[in-house]
């Protein structure tokens, strides 16, 4: 074998591998999907059909029946979690960035901190302290809850961002008489344009598909996102599988479009977040 | 600090934005550099002001409040009250010799480095693999991401599914390759639940891995492993001796990150097993919530609150100093 033929046999060997670890990763959403287009009778007939067996609509007629309220009022938490972490996170980071505050290092120590304090931590005490202030139940309390994942890591990619830009280009704003927030709103954040889409993305899924604090700080009744949605068709011996998958589908649905649409601020993003942030 | 007088006239607020344009006659007497020093700090400080607040209410309150609540004698009625009776360490006395928690404590450290391990070896081929030349690498490396940006609660459904004692995927597949002659009852099944869970915790967190790692490996210098190949040193040394030396900090931060976000799942196997059977799946997290939100003994919920935010918080010294970089510093230019 010449060493062409050999270095193109790895190649091929290499692609083989990628595509089995793909499989691996990609089958479990590939089985919602067939899963999604069976009838009821198929689901319970004991076999797992790698292609729809007798495909049908039904289970998305019943979802879309039932869940689509559901949908809407993920879709309204998620675009809550991404405005909240925006306002928050965007001003702080350029504050962490580019002005020598005293408190600069206690601030990020505290986000790097505040990342890995667990959810049910705060979800057990949020609820308590939201029934005083009567946010149990209510979307602001929601949202409010959702952010905690959203906005120690949107602060930290900003930052990583912010740091790239160079402090000339605020410089000459200010000599040209642009106040701080002018500086900040007409150059900073334009600039900042691809940064503050990653982060929003993140901030937006995670609104949509958070569970925990749906399941501890709304009650069950009026706000129910397709997360609670899908637990609630979960019966302890009985599950409507049918729809359980059409409704997973439908929550996958944002991770698939962003994968799709924003898949260049995705991986830059999540490294920005976790290594240099 | 002065935020008040003449440095916060100066000082953009949302509300005057636009119009505000150069403020300089507000410095007083003081030179007109220092006066532009501080409405800068007053700038910084406002710009930080939301930040703050959320800390203190999303975070720190929360906390606070949970340290209060696990020295205390909850019921449902005291829910409604600031405070309930003092316990004293009743809850933490309760927690510690509860059979069930002293079960959750385990599983989750059995979870949790199993995840780890796996998570670690696979990410780390991946990361090499896709590191090399072949076709499709590319559409591969977005692919590979795919169970990262999934709701964490969708995965454990999604599972649950593929783990179905009939028509589950899992054992058709095991059937069809020889390795079971029988289904197996993932479920229902005491002593397989955690490791439906384990499975699954390590396929959404595998990408995590091989995306980190990924990046590492490929800034590691080519004329680093080029040299060390002149010298004579194989892949298996290349890699040991070379790769991982260098991308050590990177290896560092992501096993500890791996560690506290692996402790604190919750969505995954509420959505896979809740905690069953006979809780033999049960995690810190998933009993804090039942003795919490089921049992509505949110004291001792409280206290083993305490125990995984203990858990959870022994790594932030080493995460802050793995950090240390990035915690000062307030130039442009580098990255």
């Amino acid at each position: 074998m010449t060493r062409r033929q050999w270095s193109g046999a790895m190649r091929l060997l290499r692609a083989l591998a990628a595509a089995a670890a793909l499989v691996v990763v990609l089958f479990p959403v590939y089985a919602i999907i067939v899963g999604s287009f069976e009838s009821t009778e198929t689901l319970f007939s004991g076999t797992f059909y790698w292609l729809p067996h007798a495909a049908t609509l039904e289970n998305y007629r019943t979802v879309l029946h039932a869940q689509s309220g559901n949908v809407l009022t993920s879709l309204f938490v998620g675009l809550g979690t991404a405005l909240l972490a925006l306002a928050v996170a965007v001003p702080a980071a350029y504050a962490l960035s580019k002005y020598r505050l005293r408190v600069t290092v206690v601030i990020v120590s505290s986000l790097l901190v505040a990342q890995i304090v667990p959810s049910i931590v705060l979800a057990t005490s949020l609820f308590i302290i939201f029934h005083w202030i009567h946010l149990v139940n209510t979307f602001p309390g929601l949202i409010i809850a959702d952010g905690t994942y959203a906005i120690p890591f949107a602060v930290l990619v900003l930052r990583a961002f912010f740091f790239s830009l160079p402090n000339e280009l605020m410089d000459a704003a200010r000599v040209d008489g642009a106040s701080e927030w002018t500086t900040f709103r007409r150059i900073v954040i334009p600039l900042a344009r691809s940064a503050v889409i990653t982060v929003a993305v993140f901030a937006f899924l995670n609104g949509w598909g958070d569970f925990i604090f749906a399941l501890t700080i709304l009650n069950g009744t009026g706000i129910l996102p397709i997360t609670l949605g899908i637990y609630t068709y979960l019966g302890n011996y009985s599950t409507d599988w049918g729809a359980v998958m059409a409704a997973s589908a439908f929550a996958l649905v944002p991770a698939g479009i962003m994968l799709v649409v924003a898949q260049r601020y995705i991986a830059s993003g999540l490294t920005a977040g976790s290594v240099k942030g | 600090m002065h935020e008040s007088t003449q440095a916060g006239a100066a000082a953009p607020t949302p509300a005057t934005s636009g119009a505000t344009g150069p403020s300089q006659s507000s410095g007083g007497g003081r030179p007109p550099w220092r006066s532009a020093f501080r409405s800068r700090q007053v700038a910084g400080w406002l710009f930080l002001t939301p930040a703050v607040a959320y800390l203190l209410f999303a975070f720190l309150l929360p906390i606070i409040y949970n340290l209060m609540l696990s020295f205390e004698h909850t019921s449902p009625a005291t829910i409604a009250k600031f405070a309930a009776p003092f316990a004293g360490l009743a809850n933490y006395r309760y927690i510690f010799h509860d059979p069930t928690t002293q079960m959750a404590i385990i599983h989750t450290f059995e979870f949790t480095f199993g995840s780890l391990f796996f998570q670690f070896i696979i990410g780390f081929a991946l990361a090499l693999l896709f590191g090399t030349e072949f076709p499709g690498r590319t559409v591969g490396r977005a692919l590979v991401i795919v169970p990262w940006l999934l709701p964490l609660f969708v995965t454990g459904v999604m599972f649950k599914f593929l783990f179905q004692f009939e028509g589950g995927a899992v054992n058709q597949i095991l059937m069809a390759v020889g390795l079971a002659h029988h289904p197996i009852d993932w479920l229902n099944s005491p002593h397989l639940a955690l490791w439906t869970v384990l499975i699954a915790n390590i396929w959404l967190g595998v990408p995590f891995f091989t995306v980190l790692l990924y990046s590492a490996i490929q800034d590691v210098p080519t004329e680093v492993t080029e040299a060390a190949r002149i010298d004579g040193a194989g892949p298996w040394q290349r890699l040991l001796l070379v790769i991982v030396p260098i991308i050590l900090p990177v290896i560092e931060i992501v096993l500890l990150l791996g560690f506290v976000f692996t402790v604190k799942v919750f969505d995954l196997v509420i959505g896979l097993t809740g905690g069953g059977p006979a809780n033999s799946s049960q995690l810190i997290t998933t009993w804090s919530y039942n003795l919490s939100f089921q049992q509505f003994n949110f004291g001792q919920g409280a206290a083993l609150n305490n125990v995984l935010l203990v858990l959870a918080l022994i790594c932030s010294p080493l995460y802050l100093w793995l950090s240390r970089d990035s915690l000062q510093g307030s130039s442009g230019g580098e990255r």
